[in-house]
């Protein structure tokens, strides 16, 4: 390591209070930004886990419809049979979808309801920790973090879609921080909806070979009214809408983390090149050039910064890690994205702080030298 | 005659302008000899700070000139002069100014990094440098954990490690005892005549005369008066060449602080055939320094050169 870069982390290193607040503050700072990020990120995660998990590589649905969330699609049932007979389509599974809430005793929450004939190939649970992976008239699946919450458990009555259905499996991974995934038997949920030969999406999977994307465009040429999309599609449609609805609040967020993060390394920085006003004095008289004064200013911003990020980036993950512990129904998801905006961030915070201290450098009079202060 | 190490030329510098302006240094000459020892005197606000400053390349004059080994660094771009203070002057302080968060070898190491020797050569000569000082063991240490003797001889080897050829020392003794003192001057002294270096000091420290070639009493930004320092061959003392007692046996000059010691010699001469007095013969020759400066350059009036002479007396007894 050159002596200059060895200086700017001696001179940081110097002062252990300083160089707490600083990095602690970059650390928090940055924190908040990447913790928020994952956290939606881990919303969109789950609510698209059933999307990603149901085994379908088309995903079918009313004309216009591109999503699961806060939306109705309606199909009418013949559609099922056309989509089937489009070339490259395998296998077709109709599902009835709606948003409903599920009620035990005082318990209630927001579920996605789905309706699934009998011996379904697609859109069953996937991860059955107890009772039955099917659904038969009169049963229903719930979330085991929703059993719990609620007190039930296999065997007992739980109301959905203004009926009751018996609890036969508990099912894991189908919970998020907004809602939870329920099964009931497709006549089940037809009957409590009227009885009208509907479904709201047809679940696709294409034969050996094919291109999702290519079934898509097929079935949406051959069918009418419908809106097909391979399952990358939909999912990156769903998470926009996650995206869409929390936009705003990541942003301001970002925001109040960035001048947070920037002002505490700004400040450090500028204090700590204030105490060593006269040592950068010295360098100079001595024939240190403006540049290489500028480097050290730069490197002392630059590790208060990279050391804050290294610590935010383990604290959110160990939080991730322990809230995965916790029955909060919470992902925190830290994505490649994320880490590529905070650490921009933090690049431009390093910058942007060690300009004030740059301009106070290039002030300084080297003939402060001679003019008496503490000595070394 | 040889070219002179540093010549300043008529250096004038003020600060601020019309009414408010301050004349610090006015229309100053000295001119400069390799392997001499100039020390320059004066009373607080005398200007010697703010001459040492140009002398440095650290400070541009008002008017007039300075030329470090014949060319005009007055005149350079102050994009130009950061390479002329690492390369051809080594800085020494009152204060030392070691940098507090890097150790002693890398308080000298990174002046040789700054003039572009890289990682492991500059800290190995930075080292060498140290351990001939005497702080082969303190390589590691930090400032704080210095004397300040210690701390100085650092500061010395800072300003050697570039290989200068002038050196500028601000007070070098003044935060030192005065065994230490006395080492720091020994070591100023080795500087200039066994280096070859210019050293120009600005100090209080009457005890720096003695290791003098010239002493210069700067008083309102002007010399006032000059003192050429000599030895005497028979006692070892320090004499002023001005007021001394003198004698040319040889078509050399020999500067004595008695006529006792004159005497002495002489008849050693006599006797023996040899200049040999006391086995100080030897540093006769030191003292004869070159006055070109003294002779040619100083501005100094008859009144005044009495006046300030008589000043110089009076602190020399202080």
């Amino acid at each position: 390591m050159s002596t200059t870069l060895l200086l700017a982390r001696r001179n940081m290193a110097r002062n252990r209070v300083r160089l707490l607040a600083s990095v602690g503050g970059v650390a928090l700072a940055l924190s908040l930004t990447l913790a928020l990020d994952a956290i939606y990120a881990g919303v969109a995660n789950q609510l698209t886990t059933y999307i990603d998990r149901a085994g379908a590589n088309v995903w079918v649905a009313q004309s216009g419809v591109r999503n699961l969330h806060m939306v109705a699609s309606t199909l009418p049932d013949q559609v099922v049979e056309s989509v089937g007979a489009v070339d490259g389509v395998a296998t077709v599974t109709p599902i009835l979808e709606a948003t409903d809430t599920i009620s035990a005793g005082d318990e209630r929450a927001v579920a996605y309801v789905i309706g699934l004939p009998a011996a379904a190939s697609m859109g069953n649970p996937w991860d059955i920790v107890e009772g039955s992976a099917e659904v038969r008239p009169g049963e229903i699946i719930v979330d085991r973090e929703f059993a719990a919450k609620a007190g039930v458990t296999i065997g007992d009555l739980v109301g959905v879609l203004g009926g009751e259905a018996r609890i036969v499996g508990l099912s894991r991974g189908t919970a998020s921080l907004v809602n939870s995934v329920a099964f009931v038997s497709f006549d089940d949920f037809r009957a409590m909806r009227g009885g009208a030969p509907v479904v709201s999406f047809v679940l696709v999977r294409v034969a050996p070979g094919a291109s999702p994307e290519a079934v898509a465009a097929a079935i949406e040429r051959l069918v009418p009214g419908v809106t097909a999309q391979s399952r990358t599609d939909f999912v990156a449609q769903e998470r926009r809408i996650v995206t869409d609805m929390s936009a705003d609040v990541i942003s301001i967020m970002s925001v109040v983390g960035f001048v947070v993060a920037l002002a505490v390394v700004a400040l450090t920085v500028y204090v700590a090149t204030l105490a060593r006003r006269r040592e950068f004095g010295v360098l100079k008289a001595l024939g240190a050039r403006n540049r290489v004064l500028y480097r050290v200013v730069l490197v002392q911003a630059a590790l208060s910064v990279a050391v804050g990020l290294t610590i935010g980036l383990a604290f959110t993950g160990v939080l991730g890690f322990l809230i995965g512990w916790t029955d909060l129904g919470l992902e925190l998801a830290i994505t490649a994205d994320s880490l590529a905006k905070v650490g921009l961030f933090a690049a431009l915070i390093a910058g942007l702080a060690a300009i004030l201290p740059i301009r106070h450098v290039a002030g300084v009079d080297p003939a402060v030298v001679f003019r008496r202060g503490a000595p070394a | 005659m040889t070219a002179p190490t540093l010549d300043v030329r008529d250096v004038t510098k003020r600060f601020g302008d019309g009414e408010t302006g301050v004349l610090a240094v006015r229309a100053v000459s000295l001119a400069i000899e390799p392997g001499e020892i100039v020390l320059i005197m004066g009373p607080s606000g005398s200007g010697k700070t703010t001459l040492l400053s140009m002398m440095g390349a650290l400070l541009k004059p008002t008017a007039g000139s300075i030329h470090l080994d014949g060319s005009e660094i007055s005149a350079l771009s102050e994009g130009r002069l950061p390479d002329i203070r690492l390369r051809q002057f080594g800085f020494i302080f009152q204060d030392f100014n070691l940098l507090s968060a890097l150790s002693v070898h890398e308080n000298v190491a990174i002046v040789a990094e700054l003039a572009g020797l890289k990682g492991r050569p500059a800290r190995d000569r930075a080292k060498a440098l140290l351990t001939e000082l005497g702080l082969g063991a303190r390589l590691d240490f930090l400032p704080e954990k210095l004397s300040g003797g210690e701390k100085q001889r650092v500061a010395i080897a800072r300003a050697l490690i570039n290989d200068p050829t002038l050196i500028l020392a601000d007070e070098p003794t003044a935060n030192l005892d005065s065994k230490i003192g006395h080492e720091i001057m020994r070591l100023l002294r080795v500087i200039a005549k066994d280096q070859g270096r210019s050293v120009v000091i600005v100090s209080h420290d009457q005890r720096i005369r003695d290791i003098a070639d010239r002493v210069l009493w700067l008083e309102d930004g002007a010399f006032k008066d000059v003192v050429t320092m000599a030895t005497d061959p028979v006692c070892g003392m320090a004499v002023e060449r001005e007021r001394a007692v003198s004698a040319v046996p040889d078509g050399e000059t020999f500067f004595f602080c008695s006529r006792g010691c004159r005497e002495e010699y002489l008849g050693g001469l006599r006797t023996d055939g040899a200049r040999i007095g006391r086995g100080l013969a030897g540093l006769s020759r030191l003292p004869v320094v070159v006055l070109r400066s003294a002779q040619a350059r100083m501005t100094t009036s008859t009144d005044s050169a009495s006046q300030s002479r008589s000043r110089l007396g009076r602190f020399r007894n202080s």
